[in-house]
């Protein structure tokens, strides 16, 4: 007997469904389900429902919504900084074109670091007394003593300092998008406006920044939702520190979860967390994007 | 995962992404990248169309016989000017070394002695070249082990991540039925769960299942990360595989899953060998899900790294050496596997 393709599609599909199922969205819905209780850390100890309770605690705290602005500010900083510098990689490497290749490999060599080791390296290269960044501006003249700038240690400061590993990490990923978006655009579309007399700056702004929206688009979304979760770098930096100035959410729910010991706390922390990243993912998705909107 | 998984995904969602030809469907509205221009080479990777070599034209041939200074012939955004070009890569290097300078200083540091590691003020190179800390760092309880640990985790969780993804990919684009286009946009929220959001009921799960603390139980973690997106590239692979294919093979009197295996899958091996390498990073740099879910038993370097920091107080000399062993192959490896993967890439689009 033979199957249905609507049937067959179904059946090459299921196990990846199903997969994703138990172990997606059955914790998601788990950890839905713990955020209305009150959770004691000890296993088999006891489990109070509290209904709201946790959220209207998270909202409350100064902990929280410090978390969420500071989220947010990294993931500005994130994505802005490594959007202008990819962008000017890829620029560079189309305006050399074909001869750079080699070159534009080599640039990719960050993106297979893990991300523990990037922070790790920076951290080293950050740290007060023998980070390498003070001293090496110090001899330059900038700086008066190499550690007059705590990079990891001034809480004015830290948030942007344990930014740097990420966005070294990653403005290979916004190069290689943006380069492959600009190989797109038409050469004539360019020497017809070279023709016209437009210089550079308005070639860049009227012609090149609006032809590539739609890769902008799906370039910042997608690196704007894994700053945002930025876990791994920060934690081996500062740990959240000093005084919580780098304690993202990641962070928050994590040490809630696992140092607080309040999993209840946490996961109500989860839920809106990820809520609030389904919410500006859809509607940047909506805005910037606008999908069926261009031709 | 937070950052763990996303550059090498993305660097590979994005080369999938530039390396498909004009098609319509879900898949290419999620990773659609301005593929649309109608000029698009349908090729691999971002090779641009190439402008022709540049032509020396000699006065004779210039025809109006006055010579002519012929500059690169550019085409587009080139830059046309030979000082403009010479500039540029003036620019280019300087990025370079500063883009690189990282991770070589961390290399040099690994070669230092521990008391240069963090002797003030710092040097770049080492005053003395030893490996100290290479013996350091290896010789310590339970580094080996991690290693294997690394390995073991990774290559199941690609295999795994390969084994649900390609039939699940295949499904949704050859058959284009409205529960594929359903699935593949439930795999792209899936993208947006923060690991940390997720870890705990995951960890306790696997408790219950008898799999704390194991490569497997960190290997299906890891899966949830890698998973959706081996869909998608193997996706973008896949509509690059022309219809006519499987229907000569049916008629042919193959079945359908004849078909995908003795004729699809080998005309997309280039692209199940890019989605394996991205799924094996992907569990390879991991941290939260191992941070989460590991103890002594199975614990990934990733971890071991991170707790030297806290165990051994400021063994700063032994981490660079142990970053530096963890690092390398996967950076070698890739960029030695760059060409054959674009290769691939390139063969997977054959015509039939």
């Amino acid at each position: 007997m033979r199957i249905s393709d609507r049937r067959f599609a179904l059946y090459l599909m299921a196990p990846a469904a199903l997969f994703l199922a138990v172990f997606v969205a059955y914790p998601l819905f788990r950890l839905v389900a713990d955020s209305l209780f009150k959770i004691s850390p000890i296993a088999g100890g006891p489990r109070d429902f509290v209904g709201l309770d946790n959220y209207v605690r998270a909202f409350a705290s100064e902990a929280f919504v410090g978390a969420g602005w500071r989220t947010l500010a990294y993931t500005f900083v994130v994505v802005a900084l490594e959007f202008a510098l990819g962008l000017g990689m890829a620029l560079l490497f189309t305006a050399l074109g074909r001869k750079s290749e080699v070159w534009r490999t080599v640039f990719l060599y960050p993106l297979m670091i893990a991300p523990i080791v990037a922070g790790l390296l920076w951290k080293f290269l950050m740290i007060d007394n023998f980070g390498l960044i003070g001293t090496l501006l110090h001899q330059a003249g900038i700086l008066q003593n190499p550690n007059q700038i705590g990079w990891l240690s001034d809480p004015g400061i830290v948030l942007f300092s344990v930014a740097v590993p990420d966005i070294w990490l990653t403005t290979s990923f916004m190069c290689l998008v943006l380069f492959a978006g600009l190989q797109n655009i038409p050469g004539d579309l360019i020497e017809a406006a070279r023709l016209d007399g437009a210089k550079a700056p308005t070639l860049l702004f009227s012609i090149i920044l609006p032809l590539l929206r739609p890769v902008i688009a799906v370039a910042l979304v997608v690196r704007g939702i894994d700053a945002a979760r930025a876990f791994d770098t920060i934690l081996i930096q500062t740990n959240g520190g000093p005084q919580s100035a780098s304690e993202t959410m990641s962070l928050l729910i994590y040490r809630t979860m696992i140092r607080f010991g309040d999993p209840g706390l946490a996961s109500a922390m989860g839920t809106i967390y990820l809520l609030a990243m389904l919410g500006v993912a859809f509607f940047a998705v909506a805005t910037i994007w606008r999908p069926g909107k261009d031709n | 995962m937070s950052t763990a998984e996303t550059p090498i995904n993305d660097r590979f969602a994005a080369e999938a992404a530039a390396s498909r030809p004009r098609h319509s469907g879900v898949v290419s509205a999620i990773l659609a990248t301005g593929t649309k221009s109608s000029g698009a080479t349908a090729g691999a990777a971002p090779t641009r169309a190439l402008p022709a070599e540049p032509v020396l034209l000699t006065p004779a041939a210039s025809g109006t016989g006055r010579p002519r200074r012929r500059n690169h012939h550019a085409e587009g955004l080139e830059a046309g000017k030979r000082s403009t070009r010479i500039l540029l890569w003036i620019v280019l290097a300087a990025a370079m070394v500063l883009y690189g300078f990282p991770f070589l200083y961390l290399l040099f540091t690994s070669f230092k002695t521990p008391i240069d590691t963090i002797a003030v003020p710092p040097t770049i190179l080492p005053k003395e070249w030893t490996l100290e800390n290479y013996a350091n760092a290896l010789g310590r309880n339970g580094v080996l082990a991690s290693f294997i640990n690394s390995v073991q985790t990774a290559v199941i969780s690609t295999v795994l991540s390969l084994a649900l993804a390609i039939p699940a990919a295949y499904g949704i684009t050859r058959y284009k039925t409205p529960s594929g286009r359903v699935f593949i946009m439930a795999a792209l929220v899936t993208r947006m769960v923060p690991p940390v959001a997720i870890g705990i009921p995951l960890a306790s799960m696997m408790a219950s299942a008898g799999l704390a603390d194991t490569p497997i139980a960190l290997s299906i973690a890891h899966t949830t990360i890698s998973l959706p997106l081996s869909i998608w590239l193997m996706s973008s692979f896949f509509e690059a595989v022309p219809n006519d294919l499987e229907e000569a093979a049916t008629v042919d009197g193959c079945s359908r899953l004849g078909a995908l295996w003795r004729v699809v899958i080998p005309v997309v091996s280039g692209g199940i060998a890019v989605t394996a390498i991205f799924a094996f990073l992907a569990s390879w740099n991991e941290f939260l899900f191992a941070l989460l879910m590991t103890a002594i038993r199975s614990q990934t370097t990733p971890v071991v790294i991170a707790n030297f920091q806290t165990q051994f107080g400021l063994d700063w000399g032994s981490m660079t050496a142990l970053a530096a062993v963890y690092s390398i192959p996967v950076i070698l490896l890739t960029l030695l596997l760059q060409r054959k993967i674009v290769a691939g890439m390139t063969l997977g689009a054959v015509k039939g």
